[in-house]
């Protein structure tokens, strides 16, 4: 009769150095291996480890420095643009209206700087660009004849319809500019040039308009009816017309007393000047609403 | 292994080769699929890898390395847990007490033998198939097993008991 095996002594020999029977048993089991690509991969991690890139747990830190590259590029950046805005030069041109120079529209100015070209360059404060001084002789010579040509256009109208030279009354309107200090400025623009066309209008138009607001100033001292007003609109619309004559001679005529005021306009008619004369008689309207007008004046000023 | 956490790839390559059969074993016959046992393979060497700086030479190398291989299967485990049923527990506990010579193997073959034993740590459960393998396999004593796998000296001892019973069965059978 056996004795049963006991699980003590089983545990005894599987924990002998040999690992007892069944340890002998189990050694006969075939041996496997890792196969060769496990054995490649492992040691080229180890090697990755050591020599390559760093773990992966590491990565943030490639986009932490990432990030913060990208932020220090950005404010550098940033401060040279900064430095760029704040130099001289920078602001300068920045800073500089753009003149197109021109040469002055008066001939006997023009004379005067192509014979002292040095003393303008002294006195201008926007000196010409040194880079290409021949390079806008053709944009002066274009600007030049458009501004002389409106210029002259001007005169011209003016002439055609002003009477003959009268002495200048105090309030006429202030003379333009001394030509000398335009003609020591040879960067005179043609923006300038029509501007300066156009502030003669705009001039008069304002005297015009003054004209219009002490004639009405005057209607309502005189009727001081609401009427009135409304009537003293039309005229001042109707300024908005053709040409209308000096404010000087329509002040000088404002001057003179009604009769001698139609008479002064019946004048004109007869002197051809029938333009002067409808501008003449609607200030006289304006001034004097009640006075009865002669058939002929009134369907001139209607 | 502190050669190596200090730059010199020559001592991992030593430890490797001294390791690696070891350790594909361990790993083959635990989880009985070459393929899974090809990826906790290089899983574990990764890991290992990674952590070389945290490498304590208090601890043996083959310790720490069964240690992070058996963490891993713990987790493939987990996934896919074979559990041992009521009657093959009770196979098991009838044979530990049949006299022994009625044990069946001692009339097999060698070949038939080793066949049988394969078939028995496949088909023991979890714990003491670990714990029969780090003995049988690594050479491993009580308190290192006990390290690896998080038991106390008894328990592993009788896990042991427990799988050396159940290949005795299979032997039987």
């Amino acid at each position: 009769m056996s004795t049963p095996r006991k699980p003590d002594d089983e545990l005894e020999r599987l924990l002998a150095d040999d690992g007892g029977e069944l340890g002998a048993l189990y050694r006969r089991l075939p041996r496997m291996e890792p196969p060769r690509r496990l054995d490649r991969n492992v040691l080229n991690e180890a090697a990755r480890a050591i020599h390559g890139r760093p773990p992966r747990r590491q990565r943030w830190l490639v986009g932490l420095g990432s990030a913060a590259g990208i932020v220090l590029a950005a404010g550098v950046a940033w401060h040279v643009g900064q430095d760029a805005l704040q130099q001289p030069g920078y602001e300068r041109a920045r800073n500089a209206p753009t003149y197109v120079p021109v040469q002055p529209i008066d001939p006997s100015a023009r004379r005067k700087q192509t014979n002292a070209p040095a003393s303008a360059d002294a006195v201008s404060p926007h000196p010409a660009p040194t880079a290409a001084p021949a390079a806008p002789a053709a944009p002066i010579e274009y600007q030049h004849s458009r501004s002389a040509q409106i210029v002259d256009r001007l005169k011209k109208e003016t002439t055609a319809r002003s009477p003959p030279p009268l002495p200048p009354p105090s309030i006429a309107t202030p003379p333009p500019p001394p030509a000398p200090a335009r003609q020591s400025d040879p960067f005179f623009s043609a923006e300038n040039a029509d501007s300066a066309a156009s502030a003669a209008g705009a001039a008069k138009a304002e005297a015009k308009g003054d004209l219009a607001g002490s004639a009405a100033r005057e209607k309502e001292s005189a009727a001081g009816t609401d009427a009135s007003a409304a009537r003293a609109e039309k005229p001042a619309r109707s300024a908005t017309g053709p040409a209308p004559t000096t404010s000087a001679e329509l002040r000088r005529d404002m001057q003179l007393a009604p009769q001698d005021w139609l008479a002064h306009i019946q004048q004109l008619l007869r002197q051809g000047r029938r333009q002067q004369a409808i501008e003449s008689l609607q200030l006289f309207r304006r001034a004097h609403p009640d006075w009865q007008l002669s058939d002929d004046l009134r369907a001139l000023s209607d | 292994m502190l050669a190596y956490a200090g730059g010199d790839l020559l001592a991992f390559e030593m430890l490797y080769r001294r390791h690696r059969g070891l350790l594909y074993r361990f790993l083959l016959r635990n989880l009985r699929q070459r393929a899974d046992a090809d990826e906790l393979f290089q899983e574990t060497w990764s890991r290992l890898i990674a952590a070389r700086e945290r490498y304590r030479p208090e601890a043996k190398f083959s310790t720490w390395l069964l240690q992070i291989a058996h963490n891993l299967m713990v987790d493939r485990f987990r996934r896919q847990r074979p559990q041992a049923s009521a009657e093959e527990t009770e196979t098991v506990l009838r044979n530990l007490d049949a006299p022994e010579s009625e044990q069946p193997e001692r009339a097999l073959s060698e070949f038939e033998q080793r066949r049988r034993l394969q078939l028995a740590l496949e088909e023991l459960p979890e714990e003491q198939r670990v714990a029969f393998l780090l003995r049988i396999e690594s050479g491993l004593g009580l308190d290192e097993i006990g390290e690896i796998t998080g038991a106390g000296r008894e328990t592993v001892k009788s896990r042991l008991r427990y799988a050396l019973a159940r290949i005795r069965a299979r032997l039987a059978t």
